[in-house]
């Protein structure tokens, strides 16, 4: 775990691939795709499903262990229409059935719009568009804002490291840039892309339970 | 039929007269014989005759004929010519038989007409045949077939490719059991054994035919005028340009091999600059470039109007290039069987003489050329050693099969387990396959809603149109990195590159593909779109594989001529040219002996580096490297970088290493072997690597499909993915353990480098501090990293690597990363 300041709030950068906003008690996370094992299956080629709960299952503690009030998830949720099934929407509706009182809002994704919005008793609260949370604003692709520094995902970031003797490593990452954060994709099953830094970006490189700064 | 031989003025050889009265009694068999020596002719003309022979009066001769011979080669280049050898008597006697195409160049309207109605010959490749077997009713349409012929059966051995074509031999022969099998291979190492895996269980009633005529093989070594600069390293050979290029205007057409697809383009645009007037008499060749450029050249060697073309072992097999006079073999020859196989690309006719001239990258290559002379002189030739039941391959089939006319348990795996790659095949792992095919994996495991074949009351099918049509997509185990079409915009296509080295490059970025010098513009859907510019220049695409290691019984003959180097014994041209440098290496270092194990050990800037020379082939080395640093980096927390070749391996490190002799023979230890070598498969993620290829053929990883739009878009997924998931969720997946087990004992050839240990044992170990590189250490030190081996914790490389970053940065003035 690792406190940053971003635009005067402090931001709790967390080794599961999430952050946490202390002043608000919000966790905020990006590409959840939940239905993705379920929609390769679908098609014949067999993935393991205990992603989902255990995905479900880090959020529990990301939540128990910071106090968290509020989940923010910054688009992707659902993977594609074939992922939504019975087993996988039970599992989801019997955590949410246990966690009533978290307030969640949903930032959709490109992935949302073709796989549909959770069912309306999920009591998930659905944004169409960027969301403003002064001073941050909610958004699934990173983009630009003049007025609010940005929070999103969709990008799915790695950074890929190297030394001359000794070899590489690649990992996960938090970047920060000037106006606009990226963060690193929460589900288990979801693939990663490199990202070149550009000057001035912070980057935090996500491993063995830790989290790294690397550049400032 | 005889006396259409004879019009020919071509009188039959002893093993194609043999070959022809085995087929007539029924009986099958492999034919080996050098290539240019009448194989073809051996098999294709025997089932003309015996339909003549059920017809003798030509006036009874029906219209058209049924399918009756099935030709399956390895590759699509050899089909054409193939089917017009086969067609020649066809042809000329009159007879009202067919022969057509059948492979991946093939169009689909062809092939769907082809499904109504089988031609009497069909020539085919093994994925083709595959496909084949995954439409209803090719069995009825088949009923006629009487033999079937696998070409070039010592290329497919061995392979995964092989394998599936045993796969695909097991249905045909359990459709008709009275099939014959025939397969044409070069000379090899374990001829009996290629007989027993082509033909299965059927193999004690088969013949081996010989056609082992001697054929003279005249082998020259190129010399350098200057040997002082006569580099020590380096892969490319283009000092020897000005030798090479004379050797090119003595003959009229000339086959410059090299051993790889980037070696070929370097070449080629090194003839170029040196020879422009030859723009329009020198082509290139190798397996990426477009097919039609492919044909042009193989059409204009065969028509002897080419200067020379500079390819790869896409030219290796049988395709007859008559007016070929002569053959250059850039780089050391790896092999053997493959320096003879390339040689015999000259002079391909029956008597003619083969020439091959050689041309050495490095120094040291001096030796290998020496070994490969002795070792041809000998006849002592390589084996190919055939696959043991490789899972994902099985899986596959079995979906193909239920694609196709469906299958039942017992029967099929009676079928299965008749072919030779999967005889030994056990009741759990059947039960896998079948778990994995039906349930997506074990039973016990959550896999809902998976459904790929359907279990219906016994009757295994494939129910759903969408996952057929992606099988079918997927069928074919030549695997490669996803490869993406190069294409000039609003022209041309030119070939495919592996994404990898695209991915490499910004638009606008020069690189040199197949002869032309391009630009890339940007790359869209699985294509590069590029626009041709005026000079050579900028990078060249490396391809992954295609490094062929250096085979035992040439490592052997290299150890024997260093060991009489050491003697003073300095026999033959090459070794005589390479003096010099062995002398520098005794005076510097030493010459090991073969019962000597040598380890270099030098103190540099950097740090202390090791290099170290058990000879035992680049595959060897490959997993002795990996458990070497494995071990020594438990004596000393480092981060260490391998790197290797076929004499040895180099262990670079940062930190101080220094270990005595007892030390290191503790290093070599033959105990924990198999414990260690797991313990660092993990942590140099060989597994993970080779988990790429299997996840592909068992159907987990699409690749990008030009056109096949979004449903496979949404099922993209990494290889490395699959690994991580099944890895927590499905420890006991076989496919996993069947990428370690491929690991072990493909990549590291596990009992080899346990002999290599063995020999290790008995061997002194003598350790020399050397002041700088030898000619030995100078090839692997200036080599590629393979593999990196740490033991340090995971946070503190980062730091120390982000470390580096930030002085780079203020170096630089801005932040840079790979």
């Amino acid at each position: 775990m690792l406190e940053i300041n971003c635009s005067g709030e402090t931001l709790r950068l967390l080794p599961d691939k999430a952050v946490f906003w202390p002043r608000r008690k919000t966790l905020i996370i990006a590409d959840l795709h939940l239905g993705k094992p379920a929609a390769f299956r679908k098609s014949g080629i067999g993935v393991p499903e205990n992603t989902t709960t255990d995905d479900l299952a880090r959020l529990d503690g990301l939540l128990e262990q910071n106090g968290g009030e509020r989940l923010v998830i910054l688009g992707d949720f659902f993977h594609a229409t074939a992922g939504l099934q019975p087993e996988m929407l039970e599992t989801v509706e019997t955590w949410r059935g246990n966690r009533s009182s978290l307030e969640i809002l949903l930032v959709l994704g490109n992935h949302d719009k073709h796989a549909g919005h959770p069912p309306s008793s999920w009591n998930i609260e659905i944004a169409e568009n960027p969301r403003i949370d002064a001073p941050f604003l909610f958004c699934h692709e990173p983009q630009e804002s003049s007025e609010q520094y940005v929070l999103s995902g969709h990008i799915h970031p790695a950074i890929s490291l190297s030394e001359k003797f000794g070899g590489g490593i690649r990992a996960p990452c938090f970047c920060f840039g000037q106006r606009c954060a990226i963060l690193p994709a929460f589900g288990s099953f979801t693939g990663m892309r490199n990202i070149t830094p550009r000057k001035g970006d912070r980057i935090f490189a996500i491993g063995s339970g830790q989290v790294i700064a690397l550049t400032y | 039929m005889l006396r259409w031989f004879t019009n020919r003025g071509w009188t039959p050889f002893d093993f194609q007269h043999e070959t022809w009265s085995a087929y007539l009694a029924g009986q099958s068999g492999l034919i080996h014989a050098p290539t240019g020596m009448g194989k073809t002719f051996a098999v294709s003309i025997p089932p003309l005759l015996e339909w003549l022979n059920e017809f003798p009066e030509e006036s009874t001769w029906p219209k058209s004929v049924p399918m009756r011979l099935l030709w399956i080669t390895p590759l699509r280049a050899l089909a054409n010519d193939t089917a017009q050898s086969i067609l020649a008597p066809i042809t000329d006697l009159e007879m009202p038989w067919t022969v057509q195409l059948r492979t991946g160049d093939t169009s689909a309207s062809v092939r769907a007409k082809q499904r109504e109605r089988f031609p009497s010959v069909l020539v085919t490749t093994p994925e083709s045949l595959s496909l084949l077997l995954s439409y209803s009713g090719t069995r009825e349409k088949m009923e006629s077939l009487r033999c079937v012929v696998v070409d070039e059966w010592h290329d497919l051995l061995g392979t995964k490719r092989g394998v599936q074509t045993e796969l695909c031999l097991a249905r045909l022969r359990n459709w008709f059991p009275n099939l014959r099998t025939w397969g044409l291979s070069a000379t090899l190492g374990n001829l009996e054994q290629a007989r027993d895996v082509l033909m299965g269980s059927a193999a004690p009633k088969a013949k081996l035919v010989s056609g082992d005529l001697k054929k003279r093989i005249e082998v020259e070594t190129m010399i350098p005028a200057d040997l002082e600069k006569f580099p020590w390293a380096g892969h490319l050979g283009l000092n020897l340009l000005p030798e090479v290029l004379k050797y090119l205007e003595r003959a009229r057409t000339t086959l410059l091999f090299t051993n790889t697809r980037s070696q070929t383009e370097i070449w080629f645009r090194a003839l170029l600059e040196a020879k422009p007037e030859w723009v329009n008499d020198i082509a290139l060749h190798h397996g990426s470039i477009d097919r039609a450029v492919r044909e042009e050249a193989e059409e204009r060697l065969r028509a002897g109007t080419i200067r020379c073309v500079v390819c790869t072992a896409s030219l290796d097999l049988g395709v007859d290039f008559s007016p070929v006079e002569q053959v250059i073999q850039i780089g050391a020859p790896k092999g053997v069987a493959r320096m003879l196989q390339r040689a015999g690309r000259s002079g391909h006719q029956p008597g003619a003489v083969s020439r091959i001239v050689c041309a050495p990258a490095h120094a040291l290559e001096l030796v290998e050329f020496s070994a490969v002379r002795e070792a041809i002189g000998a006849g002592d030739l390589e084996s190919r050693l055939p696959l043991e039941r490789p899972l994902d391959v099985l899986v596959q089939h079995l979906v193909t099969v239920a694609l196709g006319s469906g299958f039942r348990e017992t029967e099929m795996i009676a079928e299965v387990r008749a072919s030779y790659a999967y005889r030994d095949l056990t009741d759990e792992e059947w039960r896998w396959c079948i778990d994995f095919v039906t349930r997506g994996g074990q039973a016990l495991k959550v896999y809902p809603q998976f459904s790929r074949v359907k279990n219906d009351g016994g009757d295994f099918t494939v129910p759903d149109p969408l996952i057929g049509r992606l099988h079918r997509m997927s069928v074919g185990t030549i695997t490669s990195d996803s490869a993406v079409t190069v294409r000039v915009v609003r022209g041309a296509r030119l070939g495919s590159i592996e994404e990898s080295f695209i991915g490499r490059l910004k638009p606008g970025d020069k690189f040199s593909f197949a002869g032309h010098a391009l630009e890339l513009v940007r790359v869209r859907d699985m294509t590069a779109y590029v626009r041709r510019t005026k000079k050579l220049s900028g990078v060249v695409p490396q391809w992954m594989g295609g490094r062929m290691p250096l085979s035992s019984q040439l490592a052997k003959g290299v150890r024997k001529k260093l060991s009489e180097a050491r003697r003073g014994i300095y026999e033959g041209l090459e070794m005589r040219a390479v003096k010099s440098v062995l002398e520098i290496q005794n005076s510097w270092s030493r010459i090991p002996e073969p019962d000597e194990l040598l380890i270099e050990r030098l103190q540099m800037r950097d740090g202390v580096h090791h290099f170290i020379f058990p000879f035992a082939g680049r595959l060897v080395h490959e997993g002795l490297a990996a458990l070497v640093a494995y071990r020594v980096s438990k004596t000393t927390p480092a981060s260490i970088a391998v790197t290797l070749n076929d004499y040895g391996f180099a262990l670079l490190s940062a930190a101080t290493i220094s270990l005595s002799d007892d030390e290191w023979k503790k290093i070599f230890a033959q105990e924990n072997l198999l414990d260690d070598l797991l313990a660092c498969l993990n942590s140099a993620e060989l597994a993970r690597r080779q988990f790429r290829e299997i996840a592909r053929i068992a159907g987990l990883v699409f690749q990008g499909y030009p056109g096949s739009g979004k449903t496979t878009r949404q099922l993209q997924s990494s290889s490395g993915l699959f690994f991580d998931v099944f890895t927590k969720y499905d420890p006991e997946n076989l496919l996993l353990n069947q990428a370690r087990r491929e690991v072990l004992e493909r990549q590291l050839e596990v009992s080899r480098l346990g002999n290599t240990l063995k020999d290790v044992s008995e061997m002194k170990i003598v350790l020399c501090e050397t002041e700088r590189l030898t000619p030995l250490a100078f090839p692997l030190w200036a080599s590629f990293v393979q593999a990196n081996v740490t033991s340090e914790k995971w946070s503190e490389r980062v730091k120390r690597m982000a470390l580096q970053l930030e002085m780079a940065a203020s170096k630089e003035g801005q932040v840079s990363t790979k």
